[in-house]
């Protein structure tokens, strides 16, 4: 008897995985299949898959994307791998989070300030004689600001990776006689792939839905699948389509995260 | 004849088709130290589980002073554990640890730090009260973990494996401290270990176990001197175990030669097993020997050379000697014929016991003459 | 050598992760009406931003929804990681925890877009309670996953000792497990404080009009361009945040040495 009335605390955090979890995710499947006059409809996703916009629009998102992940990882792992070495990496470590910590719209909105005609930016380039150019609401900028904001997401979980490895692996690599790069190539980088990861599953979904960004930095010259949703959603109301692009994104996160996800060693899966 | 204090009838538990336990039976007396004793897995601690109310049996009764005790939970049970890992709270100061089962009784303040005093002097840390447990060692821990458990007062205290995690002198240490601490107390300890010289050396009788049955129980000396089967003999201590074939009463035949030997009751030309343990041989010229073997190698344990070889028929023999021996030669070796344990195949305790009582009248003649 | 470049890079990004912020900052203490050219010092964007009583409204309602929200988080976050705890099945566990991790891992569009939906249809008016409700619904998760690993710690033999002693269940709970897995639930609430005021997606589509939140203000107002308050503004939030970070580090730090200090003892 004791033990049933137990459960009954679990009764919130139920309530909350079916409202809030189970539910949210069937209703945007649900909504998708119904058009601006609330009829059921499978026009959407034709439309989708007809539309030369959408699809390129897909394609464009998942570019930028892809580049901004690819910028934050050549950044961040260097970045990890030297903090790694430093004598006091957690204290560092905190100063590398400290950035996320504020807001990220005060972050972007700095950008605007930097990028601007007189900018800090332009201010620069014209002091070593390029003169000024035209960097806000650039492509360009919009993956500058990105990879800016996102660098700390990549650098914990490879700082992390890095951390966990057992230093006698280095050891035991020199001692067989491997170089400092031979080391880091065989021993090191594959053994904090998982960070890396980490880091990629981290980095590319958010990249793929930000829209403030691509409103305040980008000047709706980049449209990702979160700005088109939010169009749909809160402009154009046109929530059956703009739940289908949903849709599109929460299969697109899932393929990252399978991608990137733990692989165990089933029978030869080609990497 | 006292009322046990524990009493297990028939336990058996299963986990889906698994057995953990199949048909066991035990008494526990009170004031008695008890050694469960059997390799890992053998469902020594999930007698104990059974016995602290944290696990049903699927069949048979747990009583507690002849009461049916399977119904009652742990938390009201008049029976304590010291849990293997301590199992301390973190959070709680010494004091605050031991304290712990005696405020959920909401017993007067002044009465607890009184009782809490006295367990802690008990356990010689009574400067310790205000420490935190992380502060203490692993000895020390142990400690404060049977103080937690015996300032209940419990009647019969359960000890799973506490010792395993400490180092081997300070293991010896608390071994003497255990057993006078159990003298002290007067109340019924159970202890559960894999190691049979710590089960030897504190027991009053010991429980050896293997995969869910106890095969024999019985004072150390018994279980040393004449081990029931081919596992017990050499899951405690050191043997030499050898094939043989009973001649009749008094006389085994090993090794291809005949011996006299002190156990009877089985019949002529039965197969048994022989048990001798390494002390009990001694070295001496092929010219006196029983036996005679070829050393193959020999280590040096600091009291006395542990010594491999071999007999002609290619038996291998273990020889505790205070002298060494030079490798590749040829030795004899002696032994008395109660130095020789016959064992029958698949005997039970039941079986040995009764069978022990029809000759052991002649048996004592027997050793009265050498 | 090798060394000296590695510093170099790190300084390198140092200054690039810290640049916009300090930027920012100190342009809230300029004359003048762009971030371009520092005018000289002033406090009076900081006066403007404390005299301005709709942005301290709104400042409230942040605070007040993440205080609220976190609470709530943090109490149905914990009874969910205990609930998960006690799932003695490997796949129901499992299932749990994937289930719970959807919402840590969508992206914020889609949170916010299906909650809109999901409000909508029940007729939820826009506002304080949907937003309220949607920073519970997305700070759980977090909540939950640092309670876990704490209750993992938590050894078996150790509750059994608890009953062993004679606690009845309720009393195993709240004299063992919580203060056990106290550490784990302050970082969860304080996880779910820093979520609740950093998130702008989700806010962004639930709030409807008339109630707003610090992020969807400084969105609304720097999509019309600068505006020294909202530097004034980050000056502040920054200092905030600086104050959360080192109170937390303070914490962690002082409980870590504490155990430092006490295993020094038998050392």
């Amino acid at each position: 008897m004791t033990k049933r009335r137990t459960w009954l605390y679990f009764i919130p955090y139920g309530l909350w995985l079916a409202l809030f979890v189970i539910a949210p995710v069937a209703l945007i499947i649900y909504q998708s299949f119904f058009d601006l006059g609330h009829h059921f409809t499978l026009g959407n996703y034709s439309a989708y898959f007809q539309s030369a916009t959408y699809l390129k629009m897909t394609l464009n998102s998942v570019w930028y994307a892809f580049l901004i992940t690819l910028f934050t990882g050549l950044i961040s792992y260097p970045t990890a791998y030297f903090l790694h070495g430093l004598k006091h990496r957690q204290l560092w470590l905190l100063l590398v989070i400290l950035p996320t910590w504020i807001n990220i719209l005060l972050k972007a909105y700095a950008f605007i300030g930097i990028f601007s005609q007189a900018g800090l930016a332009n201010q620069f380039l014209s002091f070593i004689g390029i003169g000024p150019q035209q960097i806000l609401f650039t492509n360009a900028s919009f993956i500058f600001v990105a990879t800016y904001i996102q660098i700390p997401f990549m650098i914990l979980p490879i700082f992390n990776a890095l951390d966990d490895l057992n230093p006698a692996f280095i050891n035991a690599s020199q001692d067989l006689g491997a170089s400092g790069w031979q080391t880091f190539s065989k021993v090191v980088f594959p053994l904090t792939l998982p960070g890396v990861k980490a880091g990629v599953q981290a980095v590319f979904i958010p990249s793929l839905s930000l829209f403030m960004l691509t409103r305040l930095i980008g000047g709706n010259k980049v449209i990702t699948l979160g700005t088109a949703i939010e169009e749909h959603f809160l402009t154009t109301m046109n929530w059956g389509m703009g739940s289908t692009i949903g849709v599109v994104l929460i299969i697109a996160m899932v393929v990252v995260m399978l991608l990137t996800g733990d692989q165990k060693p089933k029978g030869g899966t080609p990497r | 004849m006292t009322q046990p204090i524990i009493e297990l009838k028939h336990v058996t538990k299963r986990y889906g088709t698994n057995t953990i336990l199949k048909n066991v039976d035990l008494t526990l007396e009170p004031g008695t130290f008890y050694t469960l004793l059997g390799p890992s897995g053998c469902g020594k601690t999930t007698i104990l589980r059974i016995i602290a109310g944290f696990s049903d049996a699927t069949e048979g009764d747990v009583l507690f002073a002849g009461k049916r005790l399977n119904k009652v939970p742990a938390n009201q049970r008049n029976i304590n554990t010291v849990f293997q890992e301590y199992a301390l709270f973190p959070h709680m100061t010494v004091a605050e640890n031991v304290a712990f089962g005696l405020t959920l009784k909401k017993m007067p303040k002044a009465e607890i730090a009184e009782r809490v005093a006295k367990a802690l002097k008990l356990v010689q840390l009574a400067d310790y009260g205000d420490r935190d447990i992380s502060a203490l060692s692993g000895g020390q821990q142990q400690r404060i973990a049977i103080a937690r458990a015996i300032v209940m007062q419990p009647k019969v205290l359960l000890l799973d494996e506490p010792l395993s995690a400490l180092d081997a002198k300070l293991r010896r240490e608390m071994q003497y401290e255990l057993r006078d601490l159990q003298q002290r107390l007067g109340i019924t300890f159970l202890f559960v270990t894999h190691d049979q010289e710590e089960a030897l050396a504190m027991s009053d009788e010991i429980f050896v176990m293997n995969q869910g049955e106890v095969l024999q129980s019985g004072t150390p000396e018994d279980i040393y001197d004449e081990p029931i089967n081919h596992f017990v003999a050499d899951f405690i201590g050191e043997s030499n175990i050898l094939q043989g074939k009973m001649l009749g009463d008094f006389q085994v035949a090993f090794g291809g030669h005949e011996f006299e030997c002190s156990d009877a009751g089985i019949p002529a030309g039965e197969p048994v097993e022989i048990v001798i343990r390494p002390e009990d041989l001694n070295l001496t010229t092929p010219e006196e020997a029983k036996l005679t073997v070829t050393i193959d190698t020999q280590l040096f344990r600091g009291n006395y050379y542990e010594i491999a070889a071999t007999d002609n028929l290619g038996n291998d023999w273990q020889i505790h000697s205070v002298n060494p021996a030079e490798d590749g030669e040829n030795v004899g070796i002696t032994f008395r014929p109660q130095d020789l344990h016959v064992m029958r195949f698949g005997e039970k305790e039941a079986e040995f016991d009764a069978r022990l009582e029809t000759y052991e009248e002649t048996e004592d003649e027997t050793i009265d003459e050498t | 050598m090798k060394r000296k470049l590695a510093n170099l890079y790190l300084i390198l990004v140092f200054i690039i992760l810290y640049a916009p912020i300090i930027f920012l900052i100190v342009y809230s203490f300029s004359e003048g009406e762009t971030m371009t050219n520092f005018h000289g010092f002033t406090w009076s964007h900081y006066h403007t931003l404390f005299t301005d009583p709709r942005m301290l409204a709104i400042v409230a309602n942040t605070l007040l929804v993440a205080l609220l929200s976190s609470l709530i988080a943090t109490l149905v976050g914990t009874l969910g990681a205990l609930g998960i705890n006690r799932t003695t099945k490997r796949v129901t566990r499992e299932a749990l925890l994937t289930m719970n991790n959807v919402l840590m891992v969508s992206p914020d569009v889609i949170i916010g877009a299906s909650f809109l939906i999901f409000f909508t249809m029940l007729g939820i008016p826009l506002g304080f309670g949907s937003v309220l409700m949607s920073h519970i619904a997305f700070e759980i998760p977090i909540v939950v996953l640092m309670v876990l690993p704490r209750l993992r710690e938590m050894s078996s033999s150790m509750l059994d000792a608890a009953q062993d002693l004679g606690a009845t269940m309720r009393q195993l709970l709240s004299r063992v497990v919580i203060p056990f897995i106290s550490p784990g639930i302050f970082a969860g609430f304080f996880m779910a404080l820093t979520y609740s005021l950093d998130d702008f997606a989700v806010t962004f589509f639930v709030t409807g009009n008339g109630f707003s939140t610090l992020s969807v203000e400084i969105y609304s107002r720097a999509r019309q361009g600068i505006n020294l308050e909202i530097n004034a503004l980050s000056g502040v939030m920054f200092l905030f945040s600086l104050l959360l970070v080192g109170g937390y580090y303070w914490i962690q730090q002082a409980s870590h040495r504490h155990k430092q200090r006490k295993r020094g003892v038998t050392s």
